[in-house]
């Protein structure tokens, strides 16, 4: 039988987001703009950034649940670290300093999985329940604002017409695809997940490859947090909270299968473009206010749509 | 030119159970060594001891003269000794040319990036030299079995083999894909790799090898030059055991057809299979694995469900694909695989001996804790298991006892048809013993025994009529007065003479 | 007892079945010894009624979901069943329906959510995490939708009660609650339910090869987690005398954590009421006197997530030696 799935999706999950283009575009003109697609690809580009780790743990055969809370300590680190009412760290050291807290989280969280054997949704969930706390910590009820521009720079700056959350969450797909693609690291990442049995006997080093999944995920979180934080005036307690929900979501509706092996990160960047794309279309079709309180049960509705067509495409390729 | 391999009294025992002893063998390179033995006789143990999977518990194994690390896969790899499994331990995901080098990739730029010309070019000349060309970008599982396997063997001598192992490697190939696999084997014979070659299919086995060894009961019987050996010598050598032993007694006349299988077809796995099984009676259901057979009893106990056909019990239809209808009818199925399908292990042997009868135990929604017990106890007694309390948890049971389980397990649910799928297969002679007369003592009480197994002493020292399956329909019948070994064996084996090049 | 067979040589500690059970009682017996020395108000039994007036719902939630585990099965989306059964509840009443009947059609509609989480899990075999991940999002996104985020209020006093009241010094909730936990219990350790959702949990293959209907089970212990949601729901309603979609955010999490926290292993086949009654407890307990002690809500969070991570750490510990 000669049936990729991946591609497959790939193709249908882009002409979705096609064809909500076009018949957005129809309904109200004004959705067509070089500035509509600007700023939805802004809104997506954190999701984008963690997409790309995250496709390598569930690739994994693991999960990873912690992302949202792990962005809203980064960013209450972050805001403690530059803003000139508390450290005003100069903002490289800053972000140095956040990437290496994201990296070390994940580390934590891979440990948990490799070595304490704890099964990644336990792991990551105790995770996610602590880190809410400790950023509520480092909040102390209040909020953190006063910035450097230097840093609202990363999130609303651009390189000539580009801006730079979008510049980094492509750097971010393009070299995750390089790796997913063409390098030994990328393609064992997938042995192992496609067959943890076969991998061990083929002498992969199946726990250093989650352990560095579960890394990555951690500092592209935290970079995620640098491009998407300082949009804010001011960072509140809550921020990036059930953002993992989003993510996950999103890698699934990208084809990504949760039991492992089989996924792409191009797949789950359009995953994630297509369930942004809900909130922007919604006010566009001008349906009223009452409209955008739908956008969750749509993005819900999407990822069991996404589930049914998974069921009817391993229906018609039979028992492979 | 001394051997390649040689073991020297390799042991294996489990527990109390001797799975294998005494095995002084050796093979040499360019060697086509065949493997023969009935399932159970320690064929597996032998290549997982090989391929280090499996620790010693007795002898040593040298490979070019020098003693080999046993019980370590990574050693056995690095000594060059790759083996190729039934079931292809790949990564049904990834395309060929990832299967072939994961683990060992070449790489450019540093080491950090694949090299895929390389890795296309490299893959190309492996799948050439066996005859097979190269498809990228398709993931395993879309490819064919005979294809897979040409991948896994391209992957087993893109680095220094010596000696491959093939396990039942044409057991679902086609004609033509078992030509293409013989062809690919004489290559690489002509390379000078030493081959061991574990197979059923004795035509195969007597155009390929150039020596066969024999297992039987978990002993290296012999090892003799295939030339002027014949099919007849194979099975004689095989069987060895004496079928008179499992003698059935007295011999009940049969009752009324209780189970009624029409027409039944589940494409591809069988097509159009028909046949009754009466009260009282015992029919055995022979063939080679892959013949459909585990199938035929999956479908009639309604846990897959037919393209046609129909079953009745006592002819009543049965509903179709419906597992509970089948049994609150009466059909009971003791599976193959019964520490994955028969047994809920990490349960007690309690809890298992009442899974089928837990509702109508019940007494007002509450399960009844002494009724269960007495049940257990009743069934532990009836199948002599052996086992500190009916507390114990199955898993601990040894596979003699687990299988007694199983059977007590249906027979409180009094059954009224049987369906015994390899009833014992690795299970030691003992317990093995006690399970016929088993069976004999509850066909002589009217129930209808249906014994599928790829043992021939068992299905003809136990069955009153046998049944062959060949590729998905029933080939044929023998009454038990007329059945042989060798009688039941050409009706099992494929028709087609294959017709293997010899080098 | 006496026992007989190899068993005598076994000593008794090895052959106890409440290790988990235990520690964790001492734990918390620990913890209350420690708090009654370090704030004696603490532990008094008005403070300790006062306290647990918000713990109800994660306790009554917690058992389904003990049952669920067990099948080796999760539903992140019984907070967002809490949700939408309350918008149901609200919405029923402000169209004038008598809130006891509002009531029943949120406990309704959280069934309908539980049996739609069921339905898909068992019968087209999809992930649970995947299924109600999605349904996680999609309750409350209904909710939110049709409710349009508005805060329903205004319940009469006599409906109130049901989260607020005392029947004997007992808070109503807490009298739902224990009824309910013993018939779980019994449900799990006394009835051929109970039995099957064991042997699912532990071979879901063999437990069909055995006659066990599987996919009916499967669908009934998440039908039961959207019940008890839309119960729950009405509790919250009646305490808060509000009903909004936003209600139950991240509780699922909560639930989760005080199952697990209690025994239930999350590959299925092993778990226990009372081992969760005890993980609801200490999660609470902890959670509340960290609170009480320090008054800072935030370290509640990060208790509950480090407890969570040392239990399972520790279960497994104790796992290796017993066996």
């Amino acid at each position: 039988m000669m049936f990729s799935f991946l591609r497959t999706r790939e193709v249908a999950v882009a002409g979705l987001i096609l064809l909500t283009i076009i018949v957005v575009s129809c309904v109200n003109g004004d959705f067509f703009s070089g500035q509509n697609a600007r700023d939805i690809l802004i809104a997506a580009a954190p999701g984008m950034i963690v997409a790309c780790g995250l496709t390598l743990i569930i690739v994994m055969g693991e999960i990873d649940i912690s992302m949202g809370a792990l962005m809203g300590l980064c960013a209450a680190v972050l805001g403690k670290l530059v803003s000139a009412d508390h450290a005003a760290l100069p903002v490289w050291a800053a972000s140095f300093i956040v990437l290496a807290l994201g990296a070390g989280i994940g580390l934590i969280n891979g440990l948990l999985v490799t070595v304490g054997k704890v099964p990644s949704i336990i792991a990551t969930l105790g995770m996610l329940t602590a880190l809410i706390g400790v950023s509520d910590l480092v909040m102390a009820g209040s909020t953190i604002g006063n910035f450097p521009d230097s840093l609202r720079s990363f999130a609303i700056g651009q390189v000539g017409f580009i801006p730079v959350p979008v510049l980094v969450a492509v750097l971010c797909i393009v070299a995750c695809v390089v790796l997913t693609r063409y390098t030994p690291l990328g393609r064992r990442m997938y042995a192992v997940g496609s067959n943890p049995h076969a991998a061990r006997l083929a002498g992969l080093p199946v726990q250093r490859l989650k352990l560095l999944a579960f890394v990555l995920t951690g500092a592209l979180t935290a970079l995620a947090t640098l491009i998407s934080a300082p949009q804010l005036d001011v960072i509140e307690a809550g921020f990036g909270r059930q953002f993992e929900l989003l993510v996950v979501t999103a890698v699934v509706v990208g084809g990504t299968s949760i039991s492992g092996g089989m996924g792409t990160i191009i797949g789950s960047a359009l995953g994630v473009i297509l369930l942004s794309l809900v909130r922007t279309v919604l006010i566009f079709l001008q349906l009223g206010v009452s409209a955008t309180y739908w956008e969750r049960a749509i993005q819900g509705g999407f990822i069991i749509a996404a589930v049914l067509a998974d069921h009817v495409g391993r229906k018609r390729g039979g028992h492979s | 030119m001394p051997p390649l391999i040689v073991t020297h009294e390799l042991g294996k025992t489990y527990g109390t159970v001797r799975a294998l002893g005494g095995v002084s063998m050796s093979i040499d390179a360019g060697e086509i060594h065949a493997l023969i033995g009935e399932n159970g006789a320690g064929k597996s143990t032998l290549i997982n001891m090989l391929s280090g999977v499996v620790a010693l518990s007795a002898g040593t194994i040298s490979v070019a003269g020098k003693p080999l690390l046993t019980g370590s896969v990574p050693a056995s790899e690095a000594a060059g000794i790759a083996v190729i499994h039934q079931e292809s331990t790949a990564f049904a995901h990834l395309d060929a040319l990832d299967n072939i080098f994961v683990g060992r990739e070449p790489r450019r730029c540093g080491g950090l990036l694949l090299d895929k010309p390389r890795m296309r070019a490299e893959a190309k000349r492996l799948l050439e030299s066996l005859g097979e060309t190269l498809q990228e970008g398709l993931a395993l599982s879309a490819l064919s079995v005979a294809q897979r396997q040409m991948i896994a063997i391209a992957r087993a001598i893109s680095v220094d083999c010596k000696l491959l192992i093939l396990d039942e490697p044409t057991a679902s190939l086609s004609q033509r894909e078992c030509q293409a696999l013989f062809a690919a084997i004489q290559r690489l014979k002509a390379a000078g790799v030493a081959i061991l070659y574990v197979s059923h299919r004795l035509e195969e086995i007597l155009a390929l090898a150039d020596r066969v060894s024999v297992f039987r009961d978990g002993t290296h019987v012999e090892t003799r030059d295939a030339k002027g050996l014949n099919k007849d010598d194979l099975i004689r050598a095989m069987v060895g055991r004496d079928v008179e032993e499992h003698d059935r007694g007295v011999v009940t006349a049969p009752g009324a057809v209780r189970l009624s299988v029409r027409g039944l077809t589940r494409a591809p796995r069988f097509r159009n299979v028909s046949f009754e099984v009466r009260a009282g009676e015992i029919v055995g259901m022979a063939g080679l694995v892959g013949a459909g057979r585990s199938e035929v009893a999956a479908t009639i106990f309604g846990a897959d469900f037919p393209d046609a056909g129909s079953v009745s019990l006592d002819g009543v239809p049965l509903r179709a694909g419906d597992v509970r209808a089948a049994i609150a009818a009466g059909v009971a199925l003791v599976p193959e695989d019964r520490q994955h399908v028969g047994l809920v292990l990490p349960m007690t042997v309690g809890e298992n001996l009442v899974l089928t009868v837990l509702s109508s135990l019940a007494r007002g929604g509450l399960r009844s804790l002494s009724a269960e017990a007495a049940v257990a106890t009743e069934q532990m007694k009836a199948m002599a298991v052996k086992a500190a309390s009916s507390a114990v948890v199955a898993k601990t049971l040894s596979g003699g006892n687990q299988q007694k389980l199983v059977i007590g397990k249906w027979l409180a649910a009094k059954p009224k048809v049987l369906i015994l799928d390899e009833p014992t297969r690795g299970i030691d002679v003992g317990a093995r013993a006690e399970i016929y007369r088993l069976i004999r003592r509850l066909a002589a009480e009217g129930l209808a025994t249906l014994v599928i197994s790829s043992d021939l002493p068992e299905v003809l020292g136990l069955s009153d009529r046998i049944l062959v399956m060949r590729k998905g329909s029933i080939s044929g019948e023998l009454a038990r007065a007329e059945a042989t070994p060798e009688k039941v064996l050409a009706l099992a084996m494929p028709q087609e003479k294959p017709q293997a090049v010899r080098a | 007892m006496k026992s007989s067979g190899p068993n005598t040589n076994e000593s008794w500690w090895r052959q106890y079945n409440y290790w988990h059970e235990t520690v964790l009682a001492m734990l918390i017996v620990g913890l209350l010894l420690s708090a009654s020395v370090l704030s004696p108000s603490f532990t008094t039994v008005k403070t300790q009624v006062g306290l647990s007036s918000d713990m109800w719902e994660l306790a009554l939630l917690a058992l389904p979901m003990t049952l669920i585990i067990i099948t080796a099965g999760i539903d992140l989306s019984i907070g967002s069943i809490m949700a939408l059964s309350a918008v149901v509840l609200g919405m029923t009443f402000e169209a004038g329906a008598n809130p006891w009947v509002a009531a029943m059609c949120g406990i309704m509609a959280g069934t309908a959510c539980g049996v739609f989480n069921g339905l898909t899990v068992a019968k087209l075999k999809v992930h649970p995490l995947i299924v109600t991940l999605a349904t996680l999002a999609a309750f409350r996104g209904i909710a939110e939708g049709i409710s349009l985020g508005r805060p329903i209020s205004g319940f009469p006093a006599s409906f109130t009660e049901l989260g607020t009241g005392t029947f004997g010094g007992v808070p109503i909730p807490g009298l739902i609650f224990g009824v309910l936990a013993l018939l779980f219990a019994i449900a799990l350790a006394r009835t051929p339910f109970g039995l099957s959702i064991y042997a699912i949990g532990h071979n879901p293959l063999a437990s069909r090869y055995s006659g066990l209907p599987v996919a009916r089970i499967t669908v009934a212990v998440y039908a039961l987690a959207g019940t008890v949601a839309g119960l729950a729901a009405a509790i919250y309603v009646a305490r808060r005398n509000t009903a909004k979609a936003d209600i139950g955010t991240g509780l699922e999490l909560d639930v989760i954590t005080a199952v697990v926290l209690g025994g239930t292993s999350i590959f299925g086949g092993s778990g226990r009421i009372l081992g969760t009654l005890l993980g609801v407890l200490a999660i609470h307990q902890t959670r509340k006197f960290v609170g009480w002690y320090w008054d800072r809500e935030e370290l509640n969070f990060i208790v509950v997530g480090v407890l969570l991570i040392a239990a399972v750490l520790l279960n497994r510990l104790f796992d290796k030696k017993t066996k």
